[in-house]
């Protein structure tokens, strides 16, 4: 069920109106384990027997791991959720690429391998709520979290589902704890998460998909070179579409669990005036990357190891990070290329961090154009379908097709150019601060006005359903 | 000074429990319950939410108004929704028209009914290619019954890739892919459309209004054809009507549309990244591979006891004229017939169903498209080898 359908219209009242007519607490939490379940049924039934199975397994090893009298019987049930996990990431999302890449392989050494295709449809969300499960297991062998005794808790934990397809990756650390108490419905709270659910309604079916997805889609399917205007709008098209998709989802997320009186965590926090490419990882997907910090780069040394391995432990963990976006080499390029971005930053930081000029306000804004620039040059290559697509791409945006093509009308242009302004202009203005305190410097009549305006925009625009970006991985 | 690992340890918001008996509150919900609260911005919320409702309903009441009021009138929009709830009704027996829009605007579904025994289930869409949709039943193995074909050969040669083809390959596509979730949302579309009169996302959405702004492109620049504004009226059976303002003799919505049919029907400039010679080459290859892939459909239904008829319809003035010189008769609709032995019927064949007059050129008004029909029924019949009707 998309969030930007008419069928979640309806869904969400019905839910809502019940969860808060319901008195007990328990009632109330079985209610939202039934609406996640038919959430997430309504794409495809069979799937949510797969969910639950995922659950029930971590929630037993999770046991088992809390029951375990010493460090490597942790050990052993922490290696049986996460190749658990895995493997079931690994069936449906990269079976398919696995082959092919085998195929290329042996066929390197002269043998001949005409792998099957394997028929299999992507779980929806997958990627998502497998790391909703499998932070559980993590923690509980961190020492961080101890085993829950509700299935039922845990189940709605891990398919909560304002969050369950694509994110926040909310941790069960951060939500069970919040399932130990009802919850009150709080007037204020209940309409702040419905004009969070208008912004990010907003960002997805006004700004992605009407004003941004159209050139952005012709400029990376076009079969041909194109001129470095067209490439570039293309290139701004994808950046502005793909933050205010999947921060849409983001917001309208936490906005939906909100009115429902539970909090998740910001996923985005202004990431288009980053200064440098950590900045731009505090800011963009947190929840991601905090996860690959917590459970990935910490584990692997971190930062406290020799540079050349701290090096190494940014390029694998953003390695690893692109491939969790999906099967394919252009989302290992980009990952590959932020972590290049990352040890290159570490790199300028050792020699000019100390200079005068480095702090000054001339040089952040420099740095902040500069890392805007080399995030949409890696955009490149998660949208592209190829590299040859990619590399034409690149190819447009320096210069390489003066005599290419122009297939942009000028109102595209346009509408690309106000909205990439905009959207760099906000998040430079408010970098500093969370978009609560931003909206408590509005007068009341200014939030109504610009709420007024997004929700009739809304209506007007009459979104056609799309689906959201990332619920591809 | 605190490295980043014991600092993350200080963050941590729960507390290292790992080696001390869990407290029963830990033991039940994993943890204590939670520090971390978003905060509230401070501001009279329920005040500004019923502002807010009330501007929006006021907005929307006021843009509705200005929709009826500028003509527009309940209709349903031909999605790909729309398209998979006629595609469900498709028995094995059926008798489908599939093609594109003049086999949709023009055969009304009452006389076919009354002159062939059976309701006809309209599959033709608008600005689509015929060949994903004949694929489609083809595969249907149940499949056995009658095809009713309408031909553009600009639209039925369409290659892949094309916006013709591509938006055939999504009303397939969703008619096997469609989720609990859409059939819903398809419904209440339905319920909503039914009702609102501003629901006319081509034309009087953001996108439409936006797609109409007067702005001139920079010299040279390939940018796609414009789409015809809103002309037709759609029922629950895919049904479309030529709205009345457009069937007016000599109207200014019809010459608009006119207008628009030329540069969408003509063929567009071959790619600049592939030499002219090659591209036209691989133009006539695809020609000949649909020609092929035609063929083999219509065999296999033919081979489960169904039958296809292809039937060109009226289309008038300049568009005509372009038509008959950019895709004369003989290098399309002759060879079609003679390489899938298939019936066919050439509108300008026969005198009664000549001399109707497209008020855009490309369609039949919704009278003429009932006159129309009647006339065109026993033609199907002999095409078809029915019986003679009694």
């Amino acid at each position: 069920m998309l969030f930007n359908s008419l069928t979640f219209v309806v869904f969400y009242v019905v839910v809502t109106t019940l969860y808060w007519s319901l008195s007990g607490w328990n009632l109330r939490k079985n209610l939202l384990v039934v609406a996640s379940y038919i959430f997430y049924g309504a794409w495809n039934p069979p799937f949510a027997a797969l969910l639950f199975t995922t659950t029930a397994m971590d929630f037993w090893l999770g046991r088992q791991i809390g029951k375990a009298q010493n460090h490597s019987a942790k050990k052993r049930w922490l290696v049986a959720s996460v190749c658990m996990n895995l493997s079931m990431l690994g069936f449906f999302k990269y079976g398919n690429f696995l082959l092919q890449n085998f195929q290329w392989l042996v066929a390197r050494v002269g043998i001949i391998y005409q792998p099957p295709h394997l028929d299999i449809l992507l779980p929806v969300g997958i990627s998502f709520y497998t790391f909703h499960s499998l932070s559980y297991t993590l923690d509980i062998y961190r020492g961080v979290l101890h085993p829950t005794r509700s299935l039922r808790d845990f189940i709605l934990a891990v398919s909560f589902f304002p969050q369950l397809v694509a994110g926040p990756i909310v941790r069960a650390g951060d939500f069970l704890p919040q399932l130990a108490h009802p919850t009150r419905l709080k007037t204020n709270q209940f309409f702040w998460g419905l004009a969070l659910m208008t912004l990010g309604l907003f960002e997805k079916i006004v700004l992605a998909d009407t004003l941004l997805s159209g050139p952005a889609d012709r400029v990376f399917g076009y079969a041909g070179p194109l001129v470095a205007t067209d490439s570039w709008a293309g290139v701004l098209a994808f950046a502005g579409q793909i933050f205010f998709d999947f921060a849409g989802y983001s917001i309208t997320a936490i906005g939906a669990a909100l009115t429902l009186g539970f909090h998740l965590k910001d996923n985005f926090r202004f990431p288009y005036a980053a200064i440098g490419f950590s900045d731009f990882w505090r800011r963009w997907h947190i929840s991601l990357s905090t996860f690959l910090r917590d459970y990935l780069y910490i584990p692997l040394g971190g930062n406290q190891v020799r540079p050349f391995r701290m090096a190494l432990n940014l390029v694998i963990v953003m390695f690893l990070g692109g491939l969790w976006h999906g099967a394919a080499w252009t989302f290992v390029v980009w990952g590959l290329l932020h972590g290049s971005y990352l040890v290159i930053e570490r790199v300028i930081r050792i020699f000019f961090e100390d200079k005068p000029w480095a702090s000054s306000p001339v040089t952040r804004v420099v740095a902040g154009f500069a890392t805007y620039g080399a995030v949409c040059v890696a955009w490149v290559f998660f949208r592209a379908s190829d590299f040859t697509i990619a590399s034409r791409m690149l190819s447009g945006m320096f210069g390489g097709h003066p005599n290419g093509d122009m297939i942009l009308t000028t109102r595209e242009l346009l509408q690309i150019a106000v909205v990439t302004a905009g959207v760099i202009g906000m998040h430079w203005t408010m970098r500093e601060e969370s978009f609560e305190t931003a909206v408590i410097r509005l007068p009341a009549w200014a939030i109504t006005a610009i709420g007024a305006v997004m929700a009739f925009a809304i209506v007007f625009t009459q979104g056609t359903s799309n689906a959201f970006i990332y619920f591809q991985f | 000074m605190p490295s980043f690992i014991s600092n993350f340890k200080q963050r941590m918001r729960l507390p290292r429990m790992f080696f001390r008996k869990p407290t029963r509150e830990e033991q039940i919900h994993g943890g204590p319950p939670l520090e971390f609260e978003r905060p509230i911005p401070p501001a009279p919320w329920r005040g500004i939410t019923v502002v807010i409702t009330i501007v929006v309903i006021a907005a929307t009441a006021l843009w509705e108004w200005h929709a009826r009021s500028r003509g527009y009138a309940p209709s349903l929009n031909d999605n790909d929704d729309l398209w998979t709830s006629a595609r469900r009704r498709v028995e094995p027996e059926s008798i489908v028209i599939i093609g594109d829009s003049r086999g949709w605007f023009d055969c009304d579904l009452d006389e076919f009914q009354k002159g062939l025994g059976k309701r006809p289930i309209q599959l033709a869409a608008p600005g689509s290619t015929t060949w994903p949709v004949l694929e489609d039943l083809a595969k249907d193995e149940t499949f056995h019954g009658t095809i009713i074909c309408s031909f553009v050969p600009m639209l039925f040669f369409a290659p892949p890739g094309s916006p013709p083809m591509e938006r055939a390959q999504k009303n397939v596509k969703r008619f096997h892919n469609q989720t609990p979730a859409q059939r819903v949302s398809e419904h209440l579309g339905i319920w909503l459309e039914e009702r609102v009169a501003f629901l006319k996302p081509d034309d009087l959405s953001l996108e439409g209004l936006l797609n109409n702004l007067p702005i001139p492109n920079r010299s040279g620049a390939r940018v796609p054809p414009r789409f015809p504004p809103y002309f037709e009226r759609v029922d629950r059976e895919r049904r479309a009507r030529m709205w009345e303002k457009c069937a007016e003799p000599g109207s200014e919505l019809a010459q608009r549309i006119q207008q628009i049919w030329l540069p969408l029907f003509t063929p567009p400039p071959p790619p600049s990244y592939i030499p002219t010679d090659v591209f036209m080459a691989k133009f006539k290859e695809g020609i000949q591979k649909r020609f092929g892939d035609v063929t083999a459909a219509i065999e296999k239904i033919r081979a489960r006891g169904g039958k296809i008829v292809f039937v060109r319809f009226p289309h008038t003035g300049g568009l005509k004229e372009l038509e008959d010189k950019i895709t004369p008769r003989q290098q399309n609709w002759d060879p079609l017939l003679q390489m899938t032995h298939a019936p066919g019927i050439y509108y300008s064949d026969f005198p009664e169903l000549s001399g109707f007059n497209c008020p855009e050129w490309s369609h039949l008004s919704a009278g003429d498209s009932v006159e129309f029909s009647k006339r065109l029924v026993p033609h199907l019949r002999t095409a078809l080898e029915m019986p003679v009707a009694p």
